[in-house]
């Protein structure tokens, strides 16, 4: 790892640091995904404290304080807090947030006993073992950046290996099952994935926060990519450009690295979430207005045609008592259609171009074909189908739209 | 009173309180809301602190409880805006502000001792030495504050009961018949918001967590209707704060952590040998079916 460290542009302890976040985020971020979409995304926060007991049975059993051994140790409590947790779901009738929180607490409250106990009697406190609740990223050697690496790829190409099975596993279970793919073994190769994601991460950013880690960056990358090849890569890359972000700023202001980094995830969250294209909140309610605008401006069409017919072209005043429409909704309709020259104000009168006057006439028939299919659309047998209120025609088909116009008038075929 | 009573009263208060609403929260799929609250209110807890510079216990509850709300509503937005999920909006929520308030604690107060073992384990072990005076009598201050929350979230379900009820378990019949699902899921949310920053504040977090979710899981598995679910839920919190206290006094460890360690002993007994729902109960009337599925 020494010449990959060398390659960075930063003090030595820094550069560990930022290699160190960068696995994790990797790592975590593909990882991750798996539990996002199984819909078990706290699964993370329980099996990080469940690590704390196996932190401290290591401790207890062999008196090792390198974090090889302590994470191992981490890693069994994970595992068995895993099956247990599976086991909860599937053996009673408790639902999976409950197995969650009761290994949770269990485990930790198990934790909790045992650190206690081995803090009265033996000289834990040098162990460190409490930075492995909080994360304690500037203790990061380069040993154990190497455990870091080996975890993380072997995570990776566990998932790039078992990718369709995994896929079908998350997506459809009951393919899974039927097509013999072993879901058992999935589910619980998937946990193992997390486990090692979450050894990876508790000297980092500790028990607590490791579950951002987990969530955060498959829910950013969920809100730009539709399909799971590249949610995992895009996951991956957030979850690794975050971790390097988060480690430099807290560098920079001499602030612990795991706060520092989960907050980068959660902003990078609330950015996508936001204003990811084409779903995200900001994004939608830009829709919604134009979707607004286009219907007043449809509205006040059919109003300004109607009272055409009834007789001189209409003023603003008389078209806002006509529809009982408030009088800025009309002011902003009429601007509208003039903007798109549709209408033209003649002298405080409003007409209709010759363009405006064809879209009220569409406009008008698309409606009465919109309720002809309300009306009488159960004749056309179309098999529960239902067209679009916005384009009744197009939907159906041009036959069938006729008909409905035929069977609205009243001559049955 | 001795200082065994004051521990096992407060404990034993903070499973009342809890007990009374935990039956709801699991019920409802929402049991790991008490654990997002509990870590969600630190930035609270560190902001009263620096602002205020006290750790007294009215302003760390209400800079807590504002916390707590906050959380509560930011998972309900995000859940509601359908781009995550709500699992996922709970495991987004309360580690920000989770690393929000260890980057405070960090800035502003590493210096005094605001340290973060006190919020997340809680020292119950030292209740009986926070009193309050009120003339000649000595009152524990756990034990008001927590009498108080016990009494209200009684209250809360007493007057609520049927709102609570047909809202956890038929949301729809709820709507049609005027009460608002969303409006009593939310109340019940502050509800355990407040009953936990109240609690931990005293007792810490974990005892929290454990006593909102693992007695009201063990009685879901042992009973099947919400008054009886609630009364079991009460006996095991009480139970665990006794047994806890005399366990973590034999093996000089922490209080907090034994009681949720006997609540978690319960919780096995449940799963393995409740009567209908057990794992026995289950294997048992499994067998009896192959058996009677073969012979017809």
């Amino acid at each position: 790892m020494g010449w990959l460290i060398e390659l960075i542009p930063l003090p030595y302890p820094d550069a560990v640091v930022a290699l160190g976040a960068a696995l994790l985020g990797l790592t975590a971020g593909v990882v991750g995904c798996l539990a996002v979409l199984a819909q078990r995304s706290l699964v993370g926060d329980a099996l990080a404290h469940a690590a704390l007991p196996g932190i401290v049975l290591a401790f207890l059993f062999t008196g090792a304080r390198e974090p090889e051994t302590l994470l191992a140790g981490a890693a069994c409590a994970g595992l068995v807090g895993a099956v247990l947790m599976v086991g909860i779901e599937r053996g009673s009738r408790l639902p999976a947030d409950a197995a969650i929180g009761v290994v949770l607490s269990g485990f930790f409250s198990l934790g909790i006993v045992l650190l206690t106990h081995t803090a009265h009697t033996e000289g834990a406190e040098q162990a460190g073992l409490e930075r492995y609740l909080f994360g304690q990223a500037a203790g990061l050697l380069e040993r154990d950046l190497r455990v870091m690496a080996i975890l993380g790829a072997a995570s990776l190409l566990l998932v790039a290996v078992a990718f369709r099975p995994l896929k079908a596993m998350l997506f459809d279970r009951g393919f899974a099952v039927a097509s013999g793919l072993g879901a058992r073994w999935l589910e619980l190769a998937s946990t193992a994935l997390l486990v090692a994601a979450i050894v990876i991460g508790l000297r980092m950013v500790g028990a607590i926060l490791m579950v951002a880690m987990l969530v955060a960056p498959c829910a950013a990358a969920r809100q730009v990519c539709d399909r799971l090849g590249p949610l995992l890569v895009t996951a991956g890359a957030l979850g690794a450009a975050v971790g390097v972000t988060g480690a430099l700023l807290s560098a920079r202001s001499d602030t612990p690295a795991g706060p520092v980094i989960v907050l980068v995830a959660s902003a990078v969250v609330a950015v996508a979430v936001l204003a990811a294209p084409g779903r995200g909140v900001a994004w939608e309610a830009r829709r919604r207005l134009a979707d607004r605008r286009a219907e007043r401006g449809r509205s006040v069409l059919l109003d300004i045609e109607t009272a055409m017919h009834a007789g001189a072209p209409p003023t603003e005043r008389e078209l806002a008592l006509m529809s009982g429409r408030p009088a800025r909704d009309v002011r902003r309709g009429v601007g509208r259609l003039v903007r798109d020259g549709h209408a033209l104000v003649d002298d405080g009168r409003i007409r209709l171009t010759a363009e405006g006057a064809a879209m009220a006439h569409a406009a008008l028939e698309s409606r009465a074909l919109w309720s002809a299919w309300l009306d009488h659309g159960a004749l056309l047998g179309l098999d529960g189908r239902e067209p679009d209120p916005r384009d009744v025609r197009g939907s159906l088909g041009d036959a069938a739209a006729d008909r409905l116009v035929h069977l609205s008038q009243g001559d049955h075929p | 009173m001795s200082d065994d009573l004051i521990i096992i009263l407060t404990a034993g208060l903070v499973a009342t309180a809890c007990g009374l609403l935990g039956p709801f929260l699991v019920v409802r799929r929402q049991a790991l809301m008490g654990d997002a609250v509990s870590h969600a209110v630190l930035p609270g807890i560190v902001a009263v602190f620096v602002l205020f510079g006290t750790r007294a216990p009215l302003p760390v509850i209400l800079g807590a409880a504002a916390f707590a709300i906050v959380c509560v509503l930011l998972v309900d937005a995000l859940r509601r805006s359908g781009l995550v999920r709500g699992d996922a909006a709970i495991a987004l929520v309360f580690p920000a502000l989770f690393a929000l308030g260890v980057l405070g604690i960090d800035r502003y107060a590493s210096s005094v001792h605001l340290d973060l073992d006190a919020t997340i384990y809680g020292e119950i072990a030292f209740a009986p030495f926070r009193v309050w005076e009120l003339g000649d009598m000595r009152l524990a201050r756990s034990v008001v504050l927590l009498g108080v929350i016990a009494v209200v979230n009684l209250l809360l379900i007493a007057v609520f009961w049927k709102e609570l009820r047909v809202t956890s378990f038929d949301p729809m019949f709820a709507t049609t018949a005027g009460v608002s699902p969303a409006i009593i899921a939310r109340g019940l949310l502050i509800a355990v918001a407040i009953t936990a920053v109240t609690a931990f504040e005293s007792v810490g977090a974990i005892l929290v967590v454990t006593m909102l979710i693992v007695p009201a899981a063990a009685a879901w598995l042992l009973v099947d209707r919400m008054g009886p679910m609630i009364a079991v839920s009460l006996v095991i919190g009480w139970v665990s704060a006794v047994a806890g206290h005399l366990i973590a006094i034999r093996l000089d460890a922490s209080i907090a952590g034994a009681m949720g360690l006997v609540a978690t002993g319960c919780f096995c007994v449940a799963l393995v040998f409740a009567p209908r729902h057990g794992l026995i109960a289950r294997a048992l009337l499994r067998g009896a079916n192959r058996r009677a599925a073969a012979t017809t």
